[in-house]
């Protein structure tokens, strides 16, 4: 039982925190309708800033927030106008390969500036984990889980509660609708897609003293998150909490009671099984995956 | 016109960049190719073991070179096992070389070594461990390094000689736990220690592979901690090392002693990445460093220019794979290129097959005797070297020590049995 | 007046000069009087590399846009059709002794059977959902291959023998080789154009277009769709046979890779998503370029090479996004235009 238990508990854990990282992604994609093949990059240049800030300022990962958060919100912001912006009354393709060749060459100035070198923080209270009872569990996956929640709750609330909220929520139900009672439909495309790349940035500060950051690193974290999203419920954000943890607990038991050789095998079939039992995802309104996207 | 404009625009980029081509020209130099991952996931690899192979040839070339002439290296980028097969091709068919060193990693040096055999091209691999490299045929690729099933033989040796004594248990008593990557050295070190060890009668309790890109360690590790057993053998690359460590404290998984196979244990930044967790964990592998004893004082001299030439340009210590590449690389240098003529494939055969020279000789401790379908356990073995050194060394609090064979050993096995977490 | 006939029936005055559905133009024949030149010419065996890999993937494209353009069925899981038909061959050789000219066929009926299944199930899936169905379908392919051993030789890979003979599907000669993979493309372009200018094509751009109309005019759109899978998955496996034989290893990590999928759909959009002539386009420019910038910059600065083909990928995709064949499409419009 003991066992089961702790398995179930890692599992969700980090389940909560690969959700953390997908939240940005889900939220542009229900806003947006683009998929960003540059994801794992996002998550890989905020750890790279991340380390360093704790690096050269000595500050704690997590009080690189202030610093990270606010810098890829900005980056969000280049990379929509650069990119993305231009590209969104184009065939849907153009983002998903426009986005992809931004992953390559950001994967590969990032080899080229930081060499391939596995970088990492310290850990806190010296690595050592808390128990509950027969279960450990590190202060950083805590943390991280916690974060994760809170990121959805206040997600919601923005969502529900402001007006800036009401108005994401109009220009996805109907953008054109939206736009003539007045919502700046183009800057509320700039402000999600900023806003999903500053999660991402939230994101790294809470897994860097989790993971190592190298050049590849978003290699290993982009499928899972594409899984989460469409897993959830494109756009979403309950929908990816809940997908996250599925997956994270999935990959656990599947790892220990069939074998980790396997890897990511058994939540890409759970992901198969959802798309022909619910193909809209977990919490996706009904008949979206039918309609795909609007274009 | 906007539209001409991009599309001169376009055209004008393309000349610049084909303008910006360097060919090579060919001089009194003696060119070889040199076939690293650079991009891709191996490219930590690629990048040490290219960085120890320049210092070779820039030693080298210093003292002179043969009669004057210098060698000169041609690299290219090998991601991918495809792009593997088409620059060799390009190196040996447009570039002209007929020498190619290589190739960071297992996986790359099987396809590397089999393009340049269709085009008879020498190749000296210096990285490349997969047992299937030597078994193919091929005369004219030569293995440096030891073959994976020698890491593995090396874990499984110190675990019956050394430390199931010191854990105070007999061989049949011994509860041996294997873990490896699933990547191809992993799995042809595992392979080998299954084999090796239902040879000697040793009770694996558990024997799993994982995915590289496994995030999180916990179904392993807590699988372990069921199956309590007194050694685990892991071969793991640096990622996953760092992660199932990191797991291992977490969950209080605690083992008597810990074996890291190569790749990622015997990386020198795990120090950096998991600090004082680190000692205490034995590394099957060529050393970085072996007993100076073991060596004789010109190659002592070298390998000491070596360490101190590796380490003002990485600013650390070379792993062991990096050593490997300069202490082959060397040898190939100074070993079979003063005895050639024409530095033709046939002829750097001829002088390879011949090499014997005794352990100690190479910067790493190995010395060089090559296969050559006459090696009574396989006949269809050639160009494996079966001097190349391998051994066992431990971190420990004072640096990296050699702890196994004895007579390469410069200390004892510290901190068996492992102290619990708690206590660390 | 009368209405104009069908398209497809009226027989063309003269040869077009730029391609167009159902007919062949100049455009396309000088194209292909340029590859049978590339084969016969014999350049240095480096520019056959090239070559052959330009030929390979130009005819992996065009098997992916009778899904992906065509059908509308964008795809990130291809890699599993190319990794069954070249594994498929290959285990039937390198295992049995069965000659490749037969295996080929083999792999690439597996692969078929395979993708039909798959659309079948993911018949209710549109955009994203589908696209990620692929890449998840691949992967399980992948992984699978990964830890079946037995079948696959695993994460060491799976070796042919380089002994040259005509059964074994080995030649000495690249010039051979740059003929097969002509051939291969040749065929694939071949059906392409005949889907193209055929009842089947236009069900199959109507149930594109849009389901619903093409419903209500009697195509069924499943069935349609399910058949350009299933030619595509076929088309493609043979190219996976063809590559095993020319390249002689592989691996499940690089063989049934997502990087290898997202270049079979990578290559269509960059060339022109939904036209004959776009894939090959896509696949003559971008193939030697990823080539070239390799072997140039590869040994110069670890990535430099990759970064610049990615900042090209972008500024591509952003100012040519109807790929190649769009923007010559556009130039032919404006100098026929400024001619009359």
């Amino acid at each position: 039982m003991t066992t089961v238990g702790q398995l179930v508990f890692s599992g969700l854990l980090i389940g909560g925190i690969y959700a953390l990282m997908s939240i940005g992604l889900t939220l542009i994609f229900g806003v947006l309708r683009v998929v960003n093949f540059a994801h794992g990059e996002f998550l890989m240049l905020a750890m790279y800033g991340a380390w360093a800030v704790t690096k050269y300022l000595g500050l704690n990962p997590y009080y690189s927030v202030v610093a990270i958060v606010p810098a890829m919100f900005l980056f969000g912001v280049l990379v929509h106008r650069m990119i993305v912006a231009p590209a969104l009354d184009k065939p849907h393709l153009v983002v998903v390969f426009a986005t992809m060749g931004l992953s390559i060459l950001m994967q590969n100035v990032a080899l080229m500036a930081m060499s391939a070198d596995l970088l990492d923080v310290p850990p806190m209270l010296g690595g050592r984990s808390f128990s509950f009872g027969p279960f450990y569990a590190k202060p950083e996956l805590l943390i991280g889980f916690a974060v994760a929640v809170a990121c959805t709750l206040a997600l919601r609330f923005m969502l529900q509660a402001t007006y800036l909220g009401k108005a994401i929520r109009a220009t996805v139900q109907d953008g054109e609708a939206a736009q003539l009672m007045g919502v700046p439909v183009p800057r509320i495309f700039l402000i999600t897609f900023a806003a999903g790349s500053a999660l991402v940035g939230l994101s790294a500060c809470v897994m860097m003293p989790l993971f190592s950051v190298f050049p590849t690193v978003g290699l290993n974290f982009v499928l899972i998150a594409f899984v989460i999203v469409v897993l959830g419920g494109m756009g979403s954000i309950e929908g990816a909490l809940l997908g996250g943890i599925c997956i994270g607990i999935v990959q656990s038991l599947s790892s220990y009671y069939i074998a980790p050789a396997f890897g990511q095998m058994f939540f890409f079939m759970l992901f198969l099984l959802v798309m022909i039992f619910r193909p809209a995802g977990l919490l996706g309104r009904k008949g979206e995956a039918s309609i795909g996207i609007n274009d | 016109m906007p539209h001409a404009l991009r599309w001169a625009a376009l055209a004008a980029g393309a000349v610049a960049l084909l303008a910006t081509v360097v060919p090579g020209a060919a001089q009194e130099s003696i060119r070889i190719g040199v076939l690293q991952p650079m991009t891709g996931p191996a490219t930590k690899n690629g990048t040490e073991n290219y960085t120890a192979m320049q210092i070779a040839r820039d030693m080298f070339n210093e003292r002179g070179g043969i009669n004057g002439r210098k060698v000169e290296f041609l690299l290219a980028d090998i991601p991918t096992p495809t792009a593997a097969i088409s620059e060799t091709e390009r190196l040996t068919t447009k570039e002209g070389v007929k020498i190619t060193l290589g190739s960071g990693v297992s996986l790359l040096a099987i396809p590397v070594s089999q393009a340049a055999e269709r085009h008879g091209v020498f190749h000296w691999e210096t990285a490349g461990a997969a047992d299937i490299i030597t078994k193919r045929g091929f005369k004219y690729t030569f293995q440096v390094g030891p073959a994976a099933y020698r890491y593995g033989q090396a874990a499984v040796d110190i675990t019956l000689d050394e430390l199931a004594p010191k854990l105070g248990k007999s061989p049949a008593n011994l509860r041996v736990a294997l873990l490896w990557e699933n990547r191809a050295f992993g799995k042809s070190v595992g392979d080998s220690i299954r084999a090796y060890a239902k040879e000697k009668n040793i009770n694996l309790v558990y024997d799993e592979g994982y995915d590289q890109f496994l995030t999180d360690m916990t179904p392993i590790v807590q699988r372990l901690k069921d199956v309590k057993p007194d050694v685990l053998l892991a071969i793991s690359f640096p990622n996953d090392a760092i992660l199932f460590q990191r797991k291992a404290k977490e969950l209080d998984f605690n083992v008597g002693a810990m074996v890291g196979v190569s790749a990622g244990y015997s990386n020198p930044d795990l120090r950096d990445s998991i600090g004082d967790m680190v000692n205490g964990i034995f590394v099957s592998d060529f050393a970085a460093r072996v007993n100076p004893k073991a060596l004789s004082p010109e190659t002592l001299k070298v390998a000491d220019e070596f360490f101190k030439r590796y380490d003002d340009k990485m600013k650390r210590p070379p792993a062991g794979h990096a050593s490997s590449a300069f202490s082959a690389t060397w040898a190939l240098f100074t070993e079979v290129f003063p005895k050639a003529k024409t530095f033709e494939p046939a002829e750097l055969r001829d002088i390879a097959l011949k090499l014997d020279l005794p352990e100690g000789s190479l910067a790493n401790g190995s010395g060089i005797k090559f296969t050559n379908n006459d090696w009574p356990v396989d006949p269809k073995d050639a160009g494996q070297n079966l001097r190349a050194s391998i051994g066992v060394w431990q971190w420990q609090k004072t640096g990296n020590n050699q702890v196994f064979p004895k007579k390469l050993a410069t200390t004892e096995p510290l901190m068996v049995p492992l102290p619990n977490w708690s206590q660390r | 007046m009368d209405a104009a006939p069908p398209i497809a029936k009226r027989r063309p005055q003269r040869w077009r000069l730029m391609p167009e559905r159902g007919t062949l133009s100049l455009f396309e024949l000088a194209l292909l009087a340029i590859c049978v030149a590339l084969v016969v010419a014999r350049p240095p065996q480096y520019l056959q590399d090239v070559v052959i890999q330009t030929f390979l993937w130009a005819g992996l494209a065009l098997a992916w846009n009778i899904a992906g353009g065509f059908a509308g069925l964008i795809s990130f899981g291809h890699a599993a059709f190319f990794g069954l038909g070249a594994y498929t061959s290959t285990i039937l050789t390198v295992n049995h002794g069965v000659t490749p000219w037969i295996g080929l066929w083999i792999g690439g009926a597996l692969a078929a059977v395979f993708a039909t299944l798959l659309t079948l199930v993911c018949a209710r899936l549109r955009g994203p959902f589908f696209i990620l169905s692929t890449l998840a379908a691949a992967e399980v392919v992948r992984i699978a291959a990964l830890n079946w051993e037995k079948l696959t030789g695993g994460a060491e890979g799976l070796a042919i023998l380089p002994t040259a003979s005509v059964a074994n599907m080995v030649f000495d000669s690249k010039t051979t080789y740059a003929a097969l993979m002509l051939g291969y493309l040749v065929i694939v372009y071949a059906v392409t154009k005949a889907v193209e200018g055929s009842r089947y094509g236009y069900y199959l751009f109507a149930a594109r277009d849009d389901e619903d109309a093409a419903s209500a005019a009697g195509v069924n759109p499943l069935l349609a769709r399910t058949g350009a899978m299933g030619l595509s998955a076929f088309l493609t496996g043979i190219g996976g046979s063809l590559f095993a034989q020319y390249f002689l290893f592989l691996d499940p990590t690089h063989v049934l890779s997502p990087e290898l999928s997202f270049q079979f759909a990578l290559l269509p959009a960059l060339g022109g998503l939904g036209t004959a002539i776009g894939p090959v386009l896509g696949s003559f420019a971008i193939t030697p370029l990823s080539e070239m910038l390799r072997a140039y910059f590869g040994g110069k600065a670890a990535g430099l090479h990759l970064a610049i083909y990615g900042g090209v990928l972008v500024i591509v995709m952003l100012y040519f996004p109807s790929g190649i064949a769009g923007a010559l499409q556009r130039l032919s419009k404006r100098w026929r235009s400024s001619n009359r």
